[in-house]
């Protein structure tokens, strides 16, 4: 499968501030790849350059093109979904569809208002009078409509209740993804993407800390809730993490194989939380 | 250009009149509107039958004549209304490129596959050449209510409706000399145009005060250093003299736009604007 993304040193400075410090990332097409990351760790920066909205240092291709040089080209095949509030508040709803329909090659009108009428978004309202999570809907109704190879969201759902936010990602998988397309989701709310994952980076102060496909995060990643006499033992094989769980210890391993574990507890793969809160420990830790 | 091309470029003028009505149709109309209001009150001061015969003399004086010859008269009521898309232009192109990025929404045009040489180039268009249609169509309007009114009046005073319409069509001409006024001069102005642009692409707080600022900061700057105020008087030299903004005749329209100091100028905008188009791509 060839890589829809390929990133190498990617470098970027915002004063003294480091957002990218050295970003090397491969994300294959077809994939879905979640950005995760604290605050401040780069995710925005990083999907910014790869859509060419911010300069940055490095190689970089984005389906075929480097976003630098032809970000406006690229823009042709893939399509960006930032936080709720980037949709121009002073347009209407019929509006932004004239606009999207005007400017996007591949915009399908049809498939737009389709998607729309099965939301209660009025098409002559103006978005500063609808609702954050309609104008999510509205957003992905358009996004939806347009035939891209790669959808970027930066944190797509900050904000919405439950109820949109479980809509949008359901949308997502079952309108959008095809199994060709791409798409690479950066959001802080790692539970109720985790499942659709097949792809996942971990950005940590500008640098990738992780990048697996979930596939092979279980022969990499075990959590071990180890039996309370077999803690010296666990500690001497070399955890990355480990933590208080339900008053026995819960140690995540990176690279042993399962049968030296074993011996010391019960095996489970680690949830993407917690590997996630685990690498960044094992980062702050050394 | 393919049609697509076309139709994306409509499209992104289409979006800067939606967005800047206020500063497109709000504003003249309001002029126009104030006008007609203050002229009707002008007419109830007058007695009837003063009002009649100066009504006759009008008409008079525009029967048989050419429009176009006729139409200077008429440039002197569309003063206000340059004066007002003079300043909405200079709200429009300072704050243009800035507000994008203030409120954010600089994301979703530029998720779209736009270049920001066709977002700036569709600005500078819609100033340029998109703006001043709307003003001449509300000045048309303001025309075509006070011809009613003024047949009206016409009738009622036994006054020669023939002259009345010449008057009419004078006027109509002066449409064209007022909308080829607004063109020539945006190209006149056009480094002002280069220059707010640039600032508005840069600035990430008070763009107005950053254009205005470096200007002066500038100027300052060449007369310490180099004992001279060639910025200073080159600007004077473009903006005092109230006739560089208005052509009475149609016969100077060449002479207005291909001279020295008008190319000059287009050269030096050209600059600027390409410098607001890189501004726009690098500043994030």
């Amino acid at each position: 499968m060839s890589n829809i993304v390929e990133a190498k040193s990617l470098r970027k400075n915002y004063g003294n501030f480091t957002a990218l410090d050295g970003v090397d990332l491969t994300i294959p097409r077809g994939a879905i790849c979640g950005l995760i990351g604290p605050n401040g760790a780069g995710k925005t920066t990083t999907l910014k350059a790869l859509i060419g909205l911010c300069d940055v240092e490095g190689e970089l291709s984005v389906a075929g093109r480097d976003p630098r040089i032809a970000r406006h080209k690229l823009m042709e095949d893939v399509c960006f979904i930032a936080d709720v509030g980037i949709l121009p508040k002073w347009l209407k709803v019929s509006h932004v569809i004239d606009y999207v329909e005007a400017v996007h090659p591949r915009f399908d009108r049809k498939k737009a208002e389709k998607f729309l009428s099965t939301t209660d978004i009025p098409a002559n309202k103006r978005i500063k009078n609808l609702s954050k999570g309609m104008v999510t809907q509205l957003h992905l109704a358009l996004v939806m409509a347009i035939e891209v190879q790669l959808l970027v969201l930066d944190e797509p759902t900050l904000g919405l209740d439950i109820i949109y936010r479980k809509e949008f990602y359901d949308r997502l998988l079952n309108d959008f993804y095809d199994g060709n397309r791409t798409i690479i989701i950066s959001t802080h709310q790692v539970e109720e993407i985790e499942t659709l994952l097949s792809h996942l980076v971990f950005i940590n102060k500008g640098k990738i800390v992780l990048d697996s496909s979930m596939s092979d995060l279980p022969d990499i990643y075990t959590e071990v809730l180890v039996d309370a006499d077999k803690v010296a033992q666990a500690d001497a094989v070399g955890p990355i993490y480990v933590r208080e769980l339900l008053g026995k210890k819960s140690y995540t391993f990176e690279a042993v194989p399962r049968e030296q574990l074993e011996v010391l507890g019960e095996l489970h793969t680690p949830s993407v939380a917690d590997l996630f809160v685990a690498k960044l420990k094992e980062e702050k830790h050394g | 250009m393919d049609k697509f091309a076309i139709l994306q470029f409509y499209g992104l003028i289409k979006r800067e009149v939606l967005e800047h009505r206020n500063l497109f149709i709000g504003a003249p109309a309001v002029v126009a509107l104030l006008l007609l209001v203050a002229t009707t009150w002008a007419v109830t001061q007058v007695d009837e039958s003063q009002l009649a015969e100066g009504l006759r003399y009008v008409s008079v004086l525009f029967d048989g004549l050419s429009p176009f010859d006729m139409a200077p008269f008429f440039m002197l009521l569309a003063v206000p209304f340059y004066l007002t898309l003079y300043v909405c232009s200079v709200i429009y192109l300072i704050n243009t490129l800035y507000q994008d990025r203030k409120e954010m929404s600089v994301l979703f045009w530029q998720s779209m596959p736009v270049s920001n040489l066709q977002t700036v180039l569709s600005k500078i268009v819609t100033i340029v050449l998109v703006a001043p249609i709307f003003y001449v169509l509300i000045i048309f309007a303001m025309y075509l209510i006070a011809m009613v009114w003024l047949t009206i009046l016409g009738i009622s005073n036994d006054v020669d409706l023939v002259g009345i319409g010449y008057m009419f069509l004078a006027a109509i001409a002066s449409l064209v000399l007022i909308y080829i006024s607004a063109f020539v001069t945006s190209l006149w102005l056009l480094p002002s145009v280069g220059w707010l642009l640039l600032f508005s692409a840069f600035a990430k707080k008070t763009p107005l005060l950053w254009a205005g600022g470096v200007f002066i900061l500038v100027g300052f700057l060449e007369d310490f250093i180099f004992g001279t105020q060639f910025l200073a008087n080159w600007v004077a030299s473009r903006t005092s003299d109230p006739n560089q903004y208005l052509i009475f005749e149609f016969q100077s329209i060449f002479e207005r736009i291909f001279n020295y100091d008008t190319l000059f100028g287009i050269v030096v905008g050209g600059i600027l604007i390409v410098g607001a188009v890189f501004m726009r791509r690098f500043t994030d």
